[in-house]
């Protein structure tokens, strides 16, 4: 009998688990190495809990990253810019370094929820989670970067176009951390854009789109274009990158990138809106964000 | 001539505003006793199924007390008692073994803990036999589809059901056939609304102590502690004098709550067996299983003659009222009443259906049917305007009820003459303050962000009062004492739905008086010392609530000067009374004569010592009318061709609502309206998953969106005017406007989006979707 109604009390959190508080990286590593499957990491607790209140996920130990504060924090590093796994959205948001080095991921979590959710919730945590509508992940895949993950066993990087894995899946072994957001220092004079539709202005996406290229003797040269809630995962649109690679950006060229992005996007329909409109939406998020991104590379866009 | 008013027409804060933001107000949600146990609901998993077998030894064993539908009183009953028993049929349990929809409560536990509680429901085991549902009305009426109700209750006898058909209402005046035939312009259009969610902040919760003696005290979230004391003696036989409802601050409602929550007569089942308060406080996921607007669909036809005066209508509306009736039989009443009242109608034919589905029960959300019907006649008028070739706005002048002609205020049972109306001024300043002459013409526009402007006015009733009785209940009782020190404690019954209602009656008071504002204090009060009030509902607590507050005040005015008079050795219809800010006091004068005058306060602790009894008044009131309040929106919107989306660029709302009492929360209701039917335009819809027959968000409020602030237009793009009239019956000339600010918006937004792209939408919410989708099809009727 499905008493799926019947399970869901979200004034509490209606299952038993034992929570962990581990005091160091090792410890809970340690913690990860022992409960592995039966484990989950604890960050800001937005989409945890909220699973948990759901009765989608009843882990039976939580492992807190609280008291983790080498997972925290945003710096400039050789080989770009460090940001912790745990670091908080909202901090993200109002680093100086991020909104002068990296505006194009300030702006994606400036996207995220409401401040109380980015208040809360981790940059690993909207990774970790693989939701295929993360607004962080568009942007971080767009700057090319770089996810570290740890266990006793050691470290590993794992670029970000692999980390994704399905819908609420990762490349992350289970008894894998995620412990910090690498991103190479962006190339000079490029162009970038991040443009996203909800429902409304606090909304999950429907689509979210990024865009990170540069020019080179007015054509376009660098180009990454990423696409959300249009596949099980974050994707890149490949087809779309190829065209545009090496050409001059006329409105007629960047009309056919938009219509290629059908090609590398599989939406499905939901309670946010029609696959039918996810493609329509994802044509003028990419167009927009392409016109933008080639302007602010110094290309006057359209 | 322009009465001069200290209180009245000038912004003052609520009263209750200092408790709300610091967070000390006390809501149903907020009550904590000694010994309480925490309740759980049991609900079906099934759309339609009957109970085979239930086991709660589980949960028992747990140390939980259990009740199930075996267990309650075998009363059928109707949950709202605002209209009398002619107006209303039962098909309510409190709880079911024939369970009607996901969610439907069958059985509900108590324990120590929430969490134990929880438990304890899980541990429950039941057996169901599944049922063939129904989510649509039209499949429900089919001959030969299971009935989700075989019999139902109505005036102490049970009636059959027929076709799901909960109950019919038809209604013709004139000859329909002869009016469309002398009509230049006949149009036909089928329109249908979405199922909206009142997303009130504060979910619904009860909390009931169980009383030595048999009688039981109730918390709970309510428009009408009375009804909710007459309801609980109607299912559990306790006494009226033993049941006691108590008045919290209410977190919202917007209609949600002008029935008795079925929170109530649950928790009470639960006190009453374990012989200790119960709390039931509801998630927002029960909340959202618990109620929603009424879905209706319209086949509407108007006629008009080429001069464009309107020759015929005809409506057929078909309600989609969910598992259950809340007086869905009155709101078929209001639906012609709402339509009726907008445009003249020289002949008409109405045709109203309520039809049982396998969903939520609907209830009234703010409007009772008049956003949903405004909506479809402001739409048709907008085309039948452009076919004749006539502008919508003098279109509308010309055909519009107005001064002097029969309001229709609750259904065919409460009418009365319009005596105050600023509908043509409402239409004339609008239009000059947005553009009216400079907007585009439809579908002219080529690039990728189209403007429009939209036109839609309305009304609605405040209160139902009428010069009969007719089939609303519809009074309000007052007390006002004054205190030994000149303060003043004002004792009602009504609630305040968080709109000011209370502190407007304040105003009132002190204005009629003349103390100062402070000097009111209002009661928190509860059924056991109150008169009966019937609710806080059809916009009436200004006008109805606030004329018996205006009727008690004029009495112990009275009073006051008489016993003024013996002291101050003058006539009392030659004092006056001022407020006095510095003593904080009203102050009893002669006029013209120094130095004679005495405090309020004074003169009540004279009253006391001299043994004159106390100054106070009662009074229960009946409005003999239910004047219409009127509202013009002109809105611009921006429609992104490209993702479908609509921007509001600029708002323009015009409202007549009498003397208006308090500018700024009158204000603040016309934002609320607009950000309520933006929402309903653009936004909201509860579809159902026809595989589970659960709601398609499963109750869960991330997949039901309403708009934000940064999704409305800024303050300064959002212009509000007044056109006070004089409302004789209203006091001080007030009439109502808390659903009127609403009524017009979508109707309005919807003709803004024609004007736009040249594309009509007939189904509500009109989503990016829809949008792009029609012009992809170049679809344009």
């Amino acid at each position: 009998m499905s008493m799926w109604i019947n399970r869901i009390d979200t004034h509490i959190l209606p299952i038993n688990f034992q929570y962990h508080a581990p005091k160091t990286l090792e410890e809970a590593l340690k913690l990860l190495a022992e409960y592995g499957d039966e484990a989950k990491i604890l960050s800001g607790g937005t989409d945890l809990l909220v699973k948990m209140k759901q009765r989608l996920i009843e882990p039976r130990h939580i492992i807190s990253l609280r008291n983790l504060t080498e997972l925290r924090g945003i710096r400039e590093v050789e080989g770009g810019i460090h940001i912790g796994a745990a670091t908080k959205l909202r901090e993200i948001e109002r680093s100086q370094i991020i909104a002068e080095r990296l505006p194009l991921l300030h702006e994606a979590v400036k996207a995220i929820g409401s401040i109380q959710i980015r208040n809360m919730g981790t940059i690993g945590g909207n990774l970790c989670n693989a939701s295929p509508a993360a607004d962080s992940a568009v942007a971080l895949m767009a700057l090319g970067a770089e996810l570290h993950a740890q266990s006793i066993e050691g470290e590993r990087i794992i670029p970000i176009e692999n980390f994704f894995k399905g819908p609420g899946a990762t490349a992350l072994k289970p008894v894998e951390l995620l412990t910090a957001i690498r991103i190479p220092p962006p190339p000079e004079n490029y162009g970038w854009a991040f443009r996203k539709i909800g429902r409304t202005s606090l909304d999950i996406a429907t689509v979210n789109a990024a865009v990170l290229l540069t020019l080179r003797g007015g054509r376009i040269d660098l180009c990454r274009i990423a696409l959300g809630a249009v596949a099980p995962t974050p994707v890149r649109a490949v087809r779309a990158e190829e065209h545009l690679r090496g050409r001059e950006p006329t409105p007629e060229l960047i009309q056919e990138a938009s219509e290629l992005v059908v090609e590398d996007i599989s939406p499905i329909t939901d309670v946010r809106g029609t696959a039918e409109y996810r493609v329509e939406a994802s044509k003028a998020l990419v167009r927009d964000a392409l016109n933008l991104s080639i302007e602010r590379a110094g290309g006057g866009g359209r | 001539m322009r009465q001069s008013f200290r209180f009245i027409g000038r912004s003052t804060p609520r009263m209750d505003g200092v408790a709300k933001v610091t967070g000390r107000e006390i809501y149903a949600s907020d009550i904590y006793l000694p010994d309480m146990l925490y309740a759980r609901v049991l609900k079906s998993p099934y759309p339609h199924a009957r109970v085979k077998h239930i086991d709660v030894s589980g949960a028992e064993r747990l140390g939980a007390v259990v009740v199930t539908y075996r267990d309650v009183p075998d009363v059928v009953y109707c949950p709202r008692l605002v209209s009398t028993p002619e107006a209303t049929y039962k098909d309510w349990r409190v709880l079911t073994g024939k369970p009607l929809y996901v969610g439907d409560p069958i059985a509900a536990v108590a324990a120590e803990s929430e969490e134990l509680a929880q438990r304890a429901l899980e541990a429950i085991e039941v057996e169901f036999e599944v049922l063939e549902p129904s989510f649509d009305p039209l499949e429900s009426m089919r001959p030969g589809k299971p009935l989700l109700h075989e019999r139902i209750r109505y005036m102490g006898e049970e009636v059959e059901v027929e076709n799901n058909i909960a109950c019919t209402m038809e209604i013709e005046q004139g000859d329909v056939e002869r009016g469309f035939e002398e009509a230049d312009v006949v149009l036909e259009r089928e329109y249908r609304t979405n199922r909206r969610y009142h997303c009130q902040l504060e979910p619904k919760t009860a909390v009931v102590r169980p009383e030595p003696g048999g009688g039981v005290t109730i918390w709970t979230t309510t428009q009408s502690i009375h009804n909710t004391r007459l309801l609980i003696h109607e299912i559990f036989g306790i006494p009226v004098g033993k049941i006691n409802v108590v008045k919290t601050a209410l977190g919202g409602a917007f209609g949600s709550s002008i029935q008795t929550n079925i929170v109530v007569p649950i928790a009470v089942a639960l006190a009453l067996k374990a012989r200790k308060p119960v709390r039931l406080a509801y998630t927002r996921e029960e909340d959202l299983h618990e109620h929603c607007a009424y879905q209706m669909i319209f086949r509407l036809k108007l006629g008009a003659r080429r001069d464009g005066r309107l020759t015929a209508g005809s409506l057929e509306a078909i309600l989609d009222i969910g598992a259950h009736q809340i007086q869905a039989y009155p709101l078929l009443g209001c639906l012609v009443g709402w339509w009726v009242s907008l445009y003249k109608l020289p002949n008409l034919r109405y045709v109203g259906k309520a039809v049982y589905t396998n969903k939520v029960p609907s209830c009234a959300m703010r409007g009772y049917g008049n956003p949903q019907i405004t909506w479809a006649v402001e739409s048709l008028m907008d085309e039948l305007a452009e076919e004749l070739g006539l502008d919508p706005l003098e279109f509308k002048l010309l055909n519009h009820v107005g001064l002097g002609d029969l309001f229709w205020g609750q259904g065919p049972t409460v009418k009365s003459i319009i005596k105050s109306s600023g509908v043509e001024e409402l239409v004339r300043r609008g239009a000059r303050l947005i553009g009216w002459d400079k907007r585009p013409k439809p579908g002219a526009q080529r690039g990728r962000y189209r403007r429009g402007i939209g036109f839609g006015r309305g009304f609605h009733t405040s209160s139902a009062g009428a010069p009969v009785p007719g089939t609303v209940v519809d009074y309000t009782g007052a007390m006002l004492k004054v205190n030994e020190d000149g303060t003043l404690d004002y004792v009602t019954a009504m609630m305040d739905c968080g709109g000011g209602t209370l502190t407007a009656h304040a105003k009132i008071i002190a204005e009629e008086i003349g103390v100062p504002l402070e000097c009111v204090n209002i009661v928190r009060a509860d059924t056991q010392t109150t008169l009966y009030d019937v609710c806080t509902h059809a916009s009436r607590g200004v006008y109805a609530g606030g004329a018996a507050a205006l009727q008690v005040a004029r009495e112990v005015k009275r009073k006051l000067l008489e016993l003024a008079a013996r002291v101050l050795d003058a006539y009392p219809h030659a004092l006056k009374i001022r407020p006095d800010e510095e003593r904080g006091q009203g102050v009893i004068y002669v006029e013209g004569v120094e130095g004679r005058e005495i405090t309020i306060g004074e003169l009540a602790s004279m009253a006391r010592h001299k043994n004159w009894g106390t100054i106070a008044a009662v009074a229960s009131v009946r409005q003999g009318s239910c004047p219409p309040h009127f509202t013009a929106y002109f809105v611009e919107v921006e429609v992104d061709t490209e993702t479908g989306k609509v921007r509001p660029i600029r708002v323009v709302a015009g409202a007549d609502v009498g003397r208006v009492i308090n500018p700024k929360l009158a204000e603040g209701q016309i934002h609320g309206g607009f950000a309520m039917g933006w929402s309903m335009a653009l936004l909201e819809d509860t579809p159902y998953d026809p595989r589970s027959g659960d709601l398609l968000n499963k109750g869960f409020i991330t997949d039901y969106k309403l708009p934000t602030a940064r999704d409305l237009p800024p303050l300064e793009d959002f212009q509000v005017f007044f056109v006070e009239t004089e409302e004789p019956t209203g006091p001080f000339g007030a009439k109502g406007l808390g659903e009127g600010a609403l009524n017009p918006v979508a109707g309005a937004i919807a003709n803004a989006i024609y004007n736009a792209i040249g594309v009509r939408f007939y189904e509500l919410p009109i989503t990016p979707d829809k949008i792009l989708k029609a012009l992809k099809g170049g679809e344009r009727r």
